[in-house]
């Protein structure tokens, strides 16, 4: 049996969605499948399968550099038969924004949540922006609707997950709350940041754009500690970093 | 107490087609019973994914009315943030549209939606719907949410199942009488433009808004499951709005020659 690596990339917030003619992030998950015309399967349930978010899809992942497909799960009648198959016949899955907790209701409701722990171990990439990112942790900041609010996801990295980190943001004030009230430690990424995780291990943060940063909270005691990675800027070409390791790459403490 | 009111509808549109517009006159008195003049009117059109087409139909319909429409699209919050509990047990009549019965309810279990419709329910808001929004009421329904007609649980205020679009969708009729013989609750069949209306305890009285358009008790009867037709009120469409501002017009151009003594 071969073993190939289960590769997840949480993106920010970023890519064709938020970031129309900066196709950096969603080259760069094009570019990890290693496939000539990679399969990449779009899931914007998020947003309630919103037929606009679907045609601009299409427009970012055109035919002529990938396979591209979407699941409709508001209209199964028009869309593959068999969701387990055609998910697991995928070299990409790439999930849309929206809310994550309505999200992460209809997967349930129609088992996508069990098939993409299967697709993730088979080493199908996952990857997504906002609710397509904070999906894959244990817990995440959603901030969709309201002040923000600690849920659980489906818990493929044994992490906390919060996206659109700006600086000065009620996510990030969020997020420090929920983690000083118990919440396990994670990472942040910034709009054009992108956490890429192999296996459950933090690989690389990349970014989209030069600012862009990702970051890694802990506690201590009731102290949260906020650790900003190195990011590597997709848009500096031949800058082809091996993998960082975040620990050694701290440059900030916050309160 | 409280009269609870269910209104379920096998099916129908909100074009300006007549039996669309008699519909519309039944939501709009069942919303002003409770509301007077101005009621107000929501609707949940997250069985669709909040489709801008449903949201829109809707509003076409009712915002010329005498009503205060909304619309409640979960999907749209992040847009546009609504105090859920807040606004819902505000309306006179809450309606849900037609789409997926199975993300419906997940949508509405994650977001804690169904505690806040059966309140509304026991405080005599009307609940009203269509196709997935009309199953959603009873204990379970047949959906194709998943492609194939299969049965699906719905929210369990009404007793018994519910089969929607039952004469335009063979399929669908078929799947129900299957599973009520496997042991699915009976309950009733609505071919589109039928409805049922519970107010209160007791059977529900059912309606049609298109000639030969039918509601069925449908009961397992041991050896076999039988389906038989319930008689029906027929509801008549109204003037369509084009004629209503003429007549409006009208009676204005009246009273101003009566203020002016050309009259009588």
């Amino acid at each position: 049996m071969k073993t190939v690596p289960r590769q997840i990339v949480a993106f920010g917030g970023g890519g064709f969605s938020m970031e129309s003619g900066n196709p950096l992030l969603d080259d760069y998950v094009l570019g990890l499948t290693g496939a000539e015309r990679p399969r990449v399967c779009f899931l914007p349930s998020a947003s309630g399968d919103a037929d606009h978010y679907i045609v601009r899809f299409y427009r970012a992942f055109s035919a002529h550099r990938c396979e591209a497909s979407h699941i409709s799960l508001f209209r199964r009648e028009q869309g593959p038969d068999d969701l387990r198959r055609h998910l697991l016949a995928q070299d990409l899955i790439y999930v849309g924004g929206g809310s994550v907790v309505s999200l992460l209701g209809v997967w349930r409701a129609h088992g996508i949540d069990e098939i993409l722990r299967e697709a993730w171990q088979a080493g199908i990439i996952l990857c997504g922006l906002s609710a397509g990112s904070l999906c894959w942790f244990a817990e995440a900041v959603s901030g969709f609707h309201g002040a923000p609010k600690r849920l659980q996801g489906l818990g493929l990295l044994p992490f906390s997950n919060c996206v659109h980190y700006e600086p000065k943001s009620s996510r990030r004030e969020s997020y420090h709350r929920f983690l000083r009230e118990g919440m396990r430690a994670g990472y942040a990424a910034e709009d054009g940041a992108a956490l890429h995780f192999t296996g459950t291990e933090l690989s690389r943060v990349v970014a989209s754009r030069p600012e862009a940063r990702g970051y890694r909270l802990d506690v201590a005691g009731q102290r949260v500690v906020e650790m900003r990675i190195a990011t590597t800027f997709l848009g500096d070409r031949g800058v082809v970093p091996t993998a960082a390791v975040p620990e050694a790459l701290s440059t900030a403490v916050a309160a | 107490m409280e009269v609870r009111r269910i209104l379920a509808l096998g099916g129908h549109d909100f074009t300006s087609r007549p039996p669309d517009r008699a519909v519309c006159e039944l939501l709009l008195r069942l919303a002003s019973e409770r509301g007077g003049e101005r009621p107000r009117i929501c609707i949940l059109p997250t069985a669709s994914g909040d489709t801008s087409e449903q949201i829109g139909r809707f509003y076409a319909a009712f915002g010329e009315r005498p009503c205060e429409p909304s619309d409640l699209s979960l999907f749209r919050l992040g847009r546009r943030p609504m105090a859920l509990r807040d606004h819902l047990l505000a309306q006179d009549l809450i309606y849900v549209g037609g789409g997926s019965l199975v993300n419906l309810l997940a949508v509405w279990e994650a977001h804690d939606i169904a505690s806040i419709l059966s309140l509304a329910w026991r405080r005599g808001i009307v609940l009203a719907g269509q196709s997935a929004g009309a199953m959603c009421w009873f204990e379970a329904g047949i959906t194709k949410s998943s492609g194939r007609p299969l049965a699906a649980a719905g929210l369990g205020l009404l007793r018994g199942s519910l089969c929607v679009h039952y004469n335009n969708e063979p399929e669908r009729r078929a799947a129900y009488l299957e599973a009520v013989g496997d042991g699915m609750p009976g309950g009733y069949g609505l071919d589109d433009y039928a409805g049922l209306l519970w107010e209160g305890e007791g059977s529900p009285s059912a309606l049609t808004a298109r000639r030969g358009a039918r509601a069925y008790r449908v009961c397992n009867r041991g050896d076999s499951v039988s389906e038989s037709p319930l008689p029906a009120r027929f509801l008549p469409a109204p003037a369509p709005a084009a004629l209503r501002e003429d007549i409006a017009e009208f009676r204005r151009l009246k009273s101003m020659r009566k203020r002016a003594g050309w009259l009588g």
